[in-house]
């Protein structure tokens, strides 16, 4: 079997591991929250992406059905914002938040490119390196913006409750 | 421009249109649906497609996707909101079960008209009645999740 296998099938075991490992229980429908919006915002922008050349990925799921990664979109990347969401801290100051952020998507976008150069899983046509970080920065802010405003109103969210 | 594009571009048009019906205090509900079913919608509709088991020979994303972007990804996520939205909660059984069928029953006649006459959607492998029940059951396992989503945290 390909190596490319074997990475896909690691990017599933590590994440349910370390999605049950590292959002508590409390924290498990923020958790949850989290990976949905990301993952409707990786859908969005990666179908443009894919379509007008900026990356592609030669080894994938469903090759018949999609030239998308499934693994990519649909599960790793909303795991990766899910913990990444749920354990940041809210009260720190401006410049521990930023740092947080900037390590956070320093570290995937290195993964990123990892799999592009070493594995055939990814392959970036227009797209560079920092192409790339700016990608998962915007997908990160984007979502982040829209989970905060989610949870923004802790009242609201409990009227909700009730309807239900 | 054919038949098909209009459709699609109605279809657009319509689930914008219902998005203003979801009343303003149920919007985080209706989020929830609506990005719940998306995660059911996207794995199911490659998995049909991988297995030619139903194909969309007019589409968005042609050259990358081979699944209904339109009506996977904003169309039925768009339904289901509503469905959830406007669920009938506090009523009785059997009004909550026509409510499944009616919105089961509407959805399956349109994608059966859509497959008769224009390109949008071609049958395969594929009948009414599987659509009819990955359809109720999607609709079911999206309320399932809601519940549990706004229930009382147990601790």
């Amino acid at each position: 079997m390909k190596i490319e296998y074997f990475i896909l099938a690691a990017m599933w075991i590590f994440g349910f591991i370390s999605f049950i490992l590292f959002i508590p229980r409390k924290e498990r429908r923020k958790g949850f929250l989290a990976l949905m919006i990301f993952q409707a915002f990786i859908w969005l922008c990666d179908m443009p992406s894919f379509k007008y050349g900026l990356l592609s990925a030669p080894v994938r799921e469903f090759p018949k059905a999609t030239d998308l990664s499934i693994t990519i979109n649909y599960f790793f990347y909303p795991v990766m914002f899910s913990i990444f969401y749920v354990k940041r801290r809210v009260r720190g100051s401006a410049w521990a938040r930023f740092k947080y952020f900037f390590v956070w998507i320093s570290v995937l976008t290195l993964f990123d490119i990892g799999i592009e150069r070493y594995t055939d899983l990814l392959e970036y046509g227009y797209l560079t390196w920092y192409g790339m970080w700016i990608y998962i920065g915007l997908l990160f802010c984007v979502s982040q913006v829209c989970c905060n405003w989610f949870f923004k109103d802790k009242a609201f969210f409990q009227a909700e409750r009730r309807e239900t | 421009m054919r038949i098909e594009w209009w459709l699609l571009l109605s279809v657009y048009a319509l689930s914008t249109g219902i998005l203003f019906l979801i009343p303003k205090n149920k919007i985080r509900l209706a989020t929830v649906a609506f990005l719940f079913k998306q995660i059911i919608t996207f794995l199911i509709g490659l998995v049909v497609v991988e297995l030619e088991l139903l194909e969309y020979p007019v589409r968005l994303f042609a050259s990358i996707n081979r699944t209904s972007f339109t009506y996977e990804y904003y169309a039925f996520p768009v339904t289901c909101a509503i469905f959830t939205v406007w669920y009938p909660h506090n009523r009785r059984i059997f009004i909550k079960l026509g409510y499944y069928i009616t919105f089961t029953s509407i959805l399956t006649l349109g994608e059966v008209i859509i497959e008769k006459n224009t390109d949008l959607i071609k049958y395969i492998h594929w009948e009414w009645y599987i659509s009819w029940i990955t359809i109720c059951l999607s609709f079911y396992l999206t309320r399932t999740f809601c519940t549990w989503f706004f229930a009382k945290p147990e601790d």
